[in-house]
């Protein structure tokens, strides 16, 4: 009985040279399409930022006690879209205050502190929209202890236009990096076809079907397209977890590295393997067409 | 006082009537060598006795000067009494009002500083406002929109420190020019009063010069009044030895008579008056209102010797005689004008003192209840009659004799 030869690592064993410089090419990109792809899942965008530096404020009567302010901003955190709700007191208010306008620090004498206390509530990146502020925003105006509900009503709806804006630009330029990926990976693969096409038409030539080869062919790549994606991937997490512990002001940009583990972000990684797997494959395919007319 | 000059006027009525100096007695031959000397004593006690009155009047005026000016002196003390606890109270007034005004003053200063200071606040508070409007962190929206808000909080209730402050020293103003009013009119007030004090001052000060004049006058007079009152002390004593002589002649007229007993004991003279022929009766119907004997007289302190009673009749009342007798004398009296004395024999005298009129004349006999006289007239429509009674020189009470109103 004559055994076949596996035509599985057929390139491996003609081209290991160039086969390596690929993966190890590829290795490092898909490090940088995790690092991106893992950040845009953990900001959503722009829109951590912008939960970073948007606040609703209820400005509260001077009379109302700290004890009923502070049981008032523990109702209002337990909102769906609330992320916190925090109570500052009339003196934290005039602190805050001063280091807006430190010029004003010695006029405290004369006028006292006229301040009052407020709660800040922050909404969660993901409820960022009209809807739910205005949500959070009327419930607070219907308590009798709020004076006044400060949420940005002139200016909300622009800088949240340009959030999407933002994200959208942010997603475009990971979708960029990804096409041109797959534009690199399918000139490798026809170029790889071309080098080997001697050795093709050998194989075709002793009864080895063309569209095995090619198919085999894809295979390998995809398989190795999704080794390589997923090592990046976690590579690239890594980067981002060793960047977000070590520079915690990106938390409030990309979020806190414990994310990182969250199912979400795990399966969105395996998905991105797999998409970087069918890329690779379609890579492989057209590649291989590409060459097999270029010989005709 | 004038009682007093009465008294002494009295004494030498008394002397004069019983030494007969105004009729001849039966026993006029034996008493002829004396008789001249008692005219001379009688002019003379009448001049002195002219002389003590007019001085008693002056120093009766001086004393009724001196009580009047004493009270005036008094009224006047009070008066700068009154000034002075008005004017303390002014002044405390004054002083009150300054200390407020002091302080009002340097509230309405530190007031005038603070407000200053407050409108230079906020003006740099709305510079720092609107420069910080424009700076502030561009990436936190909410805080800026946050701070925006303090800042409105902030410049309403500097703007609120800032009216109030102004209110306060409008108000202090408003209360510093009231005080200033206030310490105006006090001080106007404080000038006028000081003045009606210095005016009050002066007066006293007048009066008690006036007082001292009164004091050295009344000095006086009552010097010249103890002189005249020694004289007459003295005068009457030489007419008690006349006296004495003339009864001591009558006596031994009487004896070589071989009449009865002529001197009784006072004791005896009501009865004596009552064993009259035909009795005594009233002069005229009246209330009596001067007693006879000592009274104590409240408005000059001092005690008088009545010899006599005076009635208050209705003006122009007529004048009975007591008793049966004849006129020893009708004529002016100083200090009891027309003065008519009836002698009524065995040493019995009636006086009857401030007549208008006579209707009898000196020698004439007359009867009990023949009218000798009248009352003067008077605005107040009464007038007053000195009756007195004597007996063997000495004076009685005229109602132990005569059953008179009391």
């Amino acid at each position: 009985m004559s055994e076949r030869p596996s035509l599985w690592w057929i390139e491996w064993r003609l081209s290991r040279g160039s086969l390596v410089r690929e993966s190890i090419g590829r290795f490092l990109f898909f490090c940088l399409l995790g690092f991106a792809l893992l950040s845009l899942l953990l900001s959503g965008g722009v829109d951590r930022f912008l939960a970073d530096r948007y606040a609703i404020t209820a400005v509260l009567r001077a009379e109302v006690p700290s004890a009923e302010a502070e049981g008032l901003a523990r109702k209002v955190a337990a909102l769906p879209p609330v992320r916190s709700a925090a109570y500052r007191d009339p003196e934290a208010a005039w602190k805050e205050f001063l280091r807006a306008y430190p010029g004003l620090d010695p006029l405290r004498g004369a006028v006292g502190n006229p301040m009052p206390g407020y709660i800040e509530i922050r909404i969660r990146p993901d409820r960022l929209t009209g809807a739910d502020v205005d949500l959070v925003a009327s419930a607070l105006r219907s308590v009798s202890h709020v004076e006044l509900v400060l949420s940005g009503e002139e200016w909300l709806p622009r800088l949240l236009r340009a959030g999407r804006l933002a994200s959208w630009a942010c997603w475009g330029i990971f979708g960029a990096f990804l096409a041109g990926f797959f534009v690199v990976a399918r000139l490798q693969e026809r170029a790889r076809a071309v080098a080997l096409a001697g050795d093709f038409a050998f194989l075709a030539e002793r009864g080895v079907p063309a569209g095995r080869l090619a198919l085999l062919r894809a295979a390998s790549s995809a398989v190795s397209g999704f080794l390589l994606a997923a090592a990046g991937t976690a590579a690239g997490g890594g980067a981002l977890f060793l960047s977000l512990r070590t520079f915690p002001l990106l938390e409030g940009v990309i979020g806190p590295p414990s994310d990182l583990l969250l199912p979400r972000t795990v399966a969105a990684a395996a998905l991105f393997s797999l998409g970087a797997a069918l890329l690779s494959a379609a890579a492989s395919l057209l590649g291989w067409r590409t060459a097999r007319s270029v010989r005709k | 006082m004038k009682r007093i000059s009465r008294r002494i006027l009295s004494a030498l009525l008394a002397a004069a009537v019983s030494l007969g100096t105004f009729f001849p007695p039966p026993t006029a031959f034996a008493a002829r060598d004396v008789a001249g000397e008692l005219r001379k004593e009688r002019g003379r006690l009448l001049e002195m006795k002219e002389r003590e009155e007019k001085t008693a009047l002056e120093l009766t005026e001086a004393l009724r000067k001196e009580k009047r000016s004493k009270g005036r002196v008094g009224e006047l003390q009070a008066l700068l009494a009154r000034q002075r606890s008005l004017l303390s109270r002014i002044d405390r007034k004054v002083s009150a009002l300054n200390d407020r005004l002091d302080r009002a003053e340097k509230a309405v200063r530190e007031l005038e500083a603070a407000h200053g200071k407050a409108r230079t606040d906020l003006q740099r508070a709305e510079v720092v406002a609107f420069t910080g409007q424009r700076a502030g962190d561009p990436w936190y929206p909410s805080a800026r929109e946050r701070e925006r808000r303090f800042m409105r909080v902030y410049l309403a209730a500097d703007a609120e420190g800032v009216a109030r402050i102004t209110r306060d020293r409008e108000r202090k103003e408003e209360e510093l020019s009231g005080l200033e009013r206030q310490v105006a009119v006090t001080e106007r007030k404080r000038t006028r009063e000081k003045r009606v004090g210095d005016t009050l001052l002066s007066r006293q000060e007048e009066e008690r010069r006036r007082l001292a004049d009164i004091g050295r006058e009344k000095a006086r007079t009552e010097k010249e009044l103890k002189t005249l009152r020694a004289r007459i002390a003295r005068m009457e004593s030489v007419v008690s030895r006349v006296e004495r002589q003339v009864k001591e002649r009558e006596r031994r007229a009487r004896k070589s008579a071989g009449a009865g007993p002529s001197a009784r004991e006072p004791a005896e003279a009501p009865r004596r008056f009552a064993s009259l022929s035909g009795g005594l009766s009233a002069p005229l119907a009246g209330k009596v209102v001067t007693h006879f004997g000592r009274q104590h007289d409240t408005t000059f302190d001092v005690t008088i010797e009545n010899r006599g009673v005076e009635i208050e009749a209705p003006s122009g009342a007529s004048v009975k005689s007591v008793g049966q007798g004849e006129v020893a004398f009708a004529g002016a009296v100083s200090g009891f004008g027309n003065v008519l004395i009836v002698q009524h024999g065995g040493g019995l005298f009636s006086v009857y003192g401030r007549l208008e009129s006579f209707l009898v004349k000196q020698g004439e006999a007359v009867k009990k209840g023949t009218v000798v006289g009248s009352l003067p007239g008077s605005p107040s429509g009464k007038s007053v009659l000195y009756l007195e009674l004597r007996a063997g020189g000495t004076a009685i009470d005229p109602t132990s004799a005569i059953p008179l109103d009391r």
